[in-house]
């Protein structure tokens, strides 16, 4: 890839093909901003010219003779356009706009899984996940406030015309000062607007931090009697986010403040250098600037938006980056025996359908091992000691594509998926069966539970799984893992969280299912019934390795 | 501690009053329309007279009213954020008290459960600053449009008024529809962000089995379902907007054709008044701003949004029964402790124990058992932080205290609170009338003494302990619990992130400390369980 590029060009170029494929009611919502604001723009200017015309005339005992029927039905119809023009508007801007990024979304998601996964796992986690999403939904308000630069510029175009009309003076004025505004507020976003907000930022992200350190703090804060202090550098960090965004809608409110200023000067103007021009034509001029410098509002608050906007691009490019390609995922089918672990020259050697106890104390890398074999941590043969390899071949030398089709991993905090419960076990593998997916439930011993719901299968679950409790949850990984079909079953305190007769049930289960289909197993598990599963073969991380092992560890343990 | 049925803020008078300044300073705004529409009847009538001087009188005036209703609405964003943040900081001081209570059952959930909470007390701004404050302005304000209008032509004003009826009608037919929508339309969005952000959460495992393409697909025909279920309930969420936008054109344009009409002397109809062309465009310059306040307020309505179901959440969190806290006992002394048979749930549905043990007056008793067994929360349980749930506890020969060892205990856990500042006064904040000396000598007890030998005693740090090891933040709680000076000290893994010759001093000093005091540690560490005197193992 080039590297002369725009940041955010390529998630720029992304969207631009997604919205193109929107473009017929991008482009109605533009032609309806268009005749909305000419429409506002028209009513101010028609209905001055319509009344000074009427006095005019008046004054010159000529009413009779003014054409009062066009403009009135006119000044009606503009009222009428107005409205209408301006729903179409907002509706199919809304409908480009969400249309598009509902695509924009899918979009990111490949970009990000077809990421190396140490990378993409980076990047998908808490915080990173959610500035992802507000940098996308900064994309959508782009598309929504779209229409309003074009009909910023027509509205201006017939302001200036007009002023024109009545005094060439007036009409440069009047384009002096709609050409000034958006710099001028562009200006002041970046010396008021982008300081604070970033400012303000900050200081919510170092009160939550203050706050959710405080809460896991709170045993020593009761006891040791810190509440007051505690209370104080609360209410310290509470108040600089307080001062923050006071600067912060001080200064959005003088850029919108702008916008008033500039109508009435540009209403001022036109007056101020209208003597000799034509009365009406000049009043009309006045009130049609006042009001085309009043439709700039959209234009204005979209150019104060675009700051973020391009730092989200450029953030959101990050993900797109072509990066190094994984080598691609081939038909060729992964090695799966024999799985051989060394620790100073102890080895282990597990055949087709083996399996194996990891132990030793929190910390010593239990969990990071089944993670480098499950291909979502880098194998780090100086941190634990141990190397592995799959079929004579080394752990590292395995793209984590091919390691994925050896091992299926039930991980210890369960990770599901908003959707029902197929929906997570349709992850394991494409083209699943009902009545598979039923087995599994039952060797995992969740069958009845999913029984007893009224939907069965279809039954949803929130944001990761939110509805089932933790040991439901737990099986329902462990129903996933046994779906894939993998010759080896990875398994991470399969048990923890459940009763001791349903724990019973679950092992013993698992025990023959392992049995008969011949799966091999890794197991890591504190408490003993699952720990027979291994029949014996342990292998001890007695050590605990240093801090750097500890590291990058994908999923939370 | 009793349920509060309150809102978390009912406004106090002293806030109210803050908002009343937003308030006045819109309606301000609505004013200042009057030297706007005053500067142009002006201009326009002395244009037909052909005096410059008049005409330029007039344009100054229309010049002028634009700095003035510039820092007019300046003011009333700053008052209503001033306002706002009253409102904040009074929500703050409600809900961080009973964060801090759910601190030690809750766990990790806790913590997100917090940050919410304070992103929650964010979406109060919108509400008092602008919502609010604009509700009761668009209440007022047309009617002072209205008013002014009616100086120079009372049908105009009355024309005005007049279409409040219809909008009334409108409002309240599309306007309810509307709201409804608004709110599907909030629910749909947050689906939308929800999904992808979900997903993306999931990305471990969903590369682990390899389904990133069924995924993505999956992703984009159902975020395109929900954003098309979305679209249908902005066409009636619209709506309401485009009533509101009708009847602000409509305003003008019947104010427009009456006006001249009038001037014309062609109304098919008597009125009682005869309009100059000044006083016509007064009144057509003030139509403009009849609607003015109630499509402002219209702009508000997702701040209202956010900011009512936020203030509900708050509420919600204000009314969840919270632990009983009574206020800490007098310190006295520790006779010991027993307990038999005692069973802790620290979250619905998890229940540990029974155990029994004893803890003597003096003397070191280890906690040990796996990850998970329950020993933190056990010892929450003897700090009096969790209440039992079965079984019995007794205080030497005495029943146990309401407030079980609060005031008796001192305690060093996980996690450590720090405050900006040095060091030693951080240290200091468990006695604050230690004397340096007895600071210095904690600090040097907990094995603070190189960090300090190497850093200088002003070593000074932040909230967040920016710099310091895992294992110096325990031993600053540890130098608290130390210093506090109680008879029985409750230890959390006071021996995690050292390093072996660390733990080693650490622990030479806690047997030294159980020699005259009760010391209860929850530990894994070996060294540290062989010195103990007693050693309760948890399944």
């Amino acid at each position: 890839m080039t590297p002369a590029r725009a940041p955010g060009a390529r998630v720029a170029a992304l969207l631009a093909v997604r919205a193109r494929r929107e473009r017929l009611a991008m482009r109605v919502a533009v032609a309806a901003a268009v005749v909305g604001t000419l429409s506002a723009v028209g009513l101010a200017g028609l209905s001055g010219w319509f009344l000074a015309g009427a006095g005019l005339a008046a004054a010159a005992g000529a009413a009779l003779l003014f054409n009062y029927l066009l403009p009135s039905a006119l000044i009606r119809q503009a009222a009428i356009f107005r409205t209408g023009a301006r729903y179409v508007e907002r509706l199919l801007a809304h409908r480009a706009a969400l249309l598009a990024l509902a695509g924009l979304r899918a979009d990111l998601f490949r970009a990000l899984a077809e990421r190396p996964p140490p990378e993409a796992l980076r990047l998908s986690g808490g915080e990173a996940a959610s500035r992802l999403v507000e940098d996308v939904d900064a994309l959508e308000n782009l598309l929504v406030r779209r229409p309003a630069g074009p009909a910023a510029v027509a509205g201006g175009a017939v302001a200036v015309a007009l002023a024109g009309l009545a005094a060439p003076l007036a009409g440069l004025g009047v384009a002096a000062l709609l050409l000034g505004l958006v710099p001028a507020a562009q200006a002041m976003r970046a010396r008021l607007l982008d300081p604070a907000a970033a400012e303000a930022q900050a200081a919510l992200a170092a009160l939550k931090a203050a706050v959710v350190g405080a809460v896991e703090a709170a045993a020593e804060i009761r006891l040791m009697g810190l509440e007051a202090r505690t209370a104080d550098a609360l209410a310290t960090e509470a108040a600089a986010l307080d001062a923050a965004r006071l600067r912060f809608v001080r200064a959005e409110a003088a850029i919108a403040a702008l916008v008033t200023l500039g109508a009435a000067l540009a209403a001022a103007l036109v007056l101020a250098l209208a003597p000799g021009a034509d009365v009406a034509l000049a009043a009309g001029a006045a009130l049609a600037a006042h009001a085309a410098i009043e439709a700039q509002a959209g234009l204005v608050r979209a150019a104060t938006e675009r700051a973020r906007v391009t730092a989200g691009l450029a953030r959101l490019d990050g993900l797109v980056e072509a990066g190094t390609p994984e080598a691609p995922a081939q038909q060729e089918a992964p090695p799966a025996a024999p799985l051989v672990f060394r620790r100073r020259g102890r080895e282990v050697r597990l055949e087709a359908g083996g399996r194996l106890l990891l132990d030793g104390p929190s910390g010593a890398g239990k969990t990071r091992l089944l993670h480098a074999l499950a291909g979502l941590a880098e194998p780090d043969v100086a941190a634990s000691g141990i190397a592995i390899s799959l079929g004579g071949v080394p752990l590292a030398a395995l793209p984590p594509r091919l390691l994925a089709r050896a091992f299926a991993l039930a991980p210890q905090a369960p990770t599901l998926i908003a959707g029902s419960i197929a929906d997570n076990l349709a992850l394991a593998r494409p083209g699943l069966a009902e009545a598979e997916m039923w087995q599994a439930l039952h060797v995992a011993g969740l069958d009845a539970v999913v029984r007893a719901r009224a939907e069965g299968l279809a039954a949803l679950l929130g944001d990761g799984g939110r509805g089932l409790s933790g040991g439901e949850a737990k099986r329902l990984a462990l129903a996933r893992a046994l779906l894939a079909g993998r010759p080896w079953l990875l398994l991470d305190e399969p048990t923890e969280g459940l009763d001791p007769a349903t724990e019973a049930l679950v092992v013993d289960r698992l025990d023959r299912w392992l049995e008969e289909t011949g799966t091999g197993l890794v197991l890591v598990s504190h408490r003993r019934p699952p720990r027979v599963l291994a029949r014996g073969t342990v292998l001890r991380l007695s050590d605990v390795p240093d801090a750097s092992a500890r590291r990058g560890s994908v999923l939370p343990a | 501690m009793t349920a509060t049925t309150t809102l978390p803020w009912k406004p106090p008078r002293s806030l109210r009053q803050r908002m009343d300044v937003a308030t006045l300073l819109f309606l301000g705004d609505s004013l200042a329309g009057v030297p706007f529409a005053l500067g142009l009847a002006m201009a326009v009538h002395f244009l037909l007279q052909r005096e410059w001087v008049g005409v330029l009188a007039g344009a100054v005036l229309v010049a002028v009213s634009g700095p003035l209703r510039a820092v007019l609405q300046w003011a009333a964003a700053t008052a209503g954020v001033r306002a706002a943040a009253a409102a904040k900081a009074e929500a703050r001081a409600r809900l961080y008290p009973r964060l801090l209570a759910t601190g030690w059952t809750a766990g990790r959930l806790a913590g997100e459960e917090a940050a919410t909470a304070v992103a929650d007390v964010e979406m109060l701004e919108g509400l008092a600053a602008r919502y609010r404050p604009l509700r009761t302005a668009a209440v007022i304000a047309p009617l002072i449009v209205a008013a002014a209008v009616a100086l120079a032509s009372p049908v105009s004003a009355l024309i005005l008024l007049a279409t409040l009826l219809p909008f009334g009608l409108g409002m309240a037919l599309a306007g309810t529809a509307a709201r409804a929508a608004a709110e599907r339309q909030l629910a749909g969005a947050a689906l939308l962000t929800g999904l992808f952000v979900d997903r993306v959460r999931a990305l471990p495992m969903i590369l682990h089995f390899d389904a990133a393409e069924r995924v993505a697909r999956q992703l984009e025909s159902s975020t395109r379902t929900l954003a098309e279920r979305t679209l249908a309930t902005l066409r009636i969420a619209f709506v309401s907007g485009g009533v509101i936008e009708f009847f602000a054109a409509l305003s003008v344009a019947m104010v427009a054709v009456y006006c001249g009409f009038q001037l014309l002397g062609i109304l098919p109809f008597r009125v009682p008044e005869q309009l100059s062309l000044a006083e016509a465009f007064f009144a057509l310059a003030l139509a403009g701003e009849f609607y003015l306040p109630i499509r402002r307020l219209a702009a508000a309505y997702h701040d209202r949004q956010l900011g009512e179901a936020a203030e509900a959440a708050i509420a919600a969190r204000l009314e969840a029964p919270a632990l009983a806290s009574p206020p800490p006992a007098p310190p006295g002394p520790f006779p010991g402790l027993l307990a038999d048979g005692l069973e802790v749930e620290p979250a619905p549905g998890r229940r540990i124990g029974p155990v029994s043990l004893r803890v003597p007056a003096a003397g070191l008793v280890a906690l040990t058992g796996p990850t998970g067994s329950g020993k933190s929360s056990l010892l929450l349980a003897l700090a009096g932080l969790l209440p039992p749930a079965a079984g019995r506890l007794a205080l030497g020969e005495a029943p146990w205290p309401e407030g079980g060892l609060l005031g008796r205990a001192a305690w060093a856990g996980q996690a450590v609170q720090l405050f900006p500042g040095t060091l030693l006064e951080n240290i200091a904040a468990a006695r604050p009338d230690a004397s340096p000396a007895e600071v210095r000598a904690a600090a040097a007890a907990a094995g603070l003494g190189p960090l300090l030998a190497a850093r200088g005693e002003s070593l000074a740090i932040d909230a967040r302990g920016s710099g310091l090891s895992g294992g110096e933040r325990r031993r600053i709680g540890l130098a608290r619990a130390l210093l506090a000076d109680r008879p029985i000290l409750l230890l959390d893994e006071p021996t995690a992130d050292l390093d072996p010759e660390a733990a080693a001093a650490v622990i030479a000093r806690l047997k030294a400390e159980a020699g005259r005091r009760a010391v209860v540690v929850a530990t894994h560490d070996p060294a540290l369980v062989a010195v103990a005197d007693a050693e309760v193992q948890l399944p």
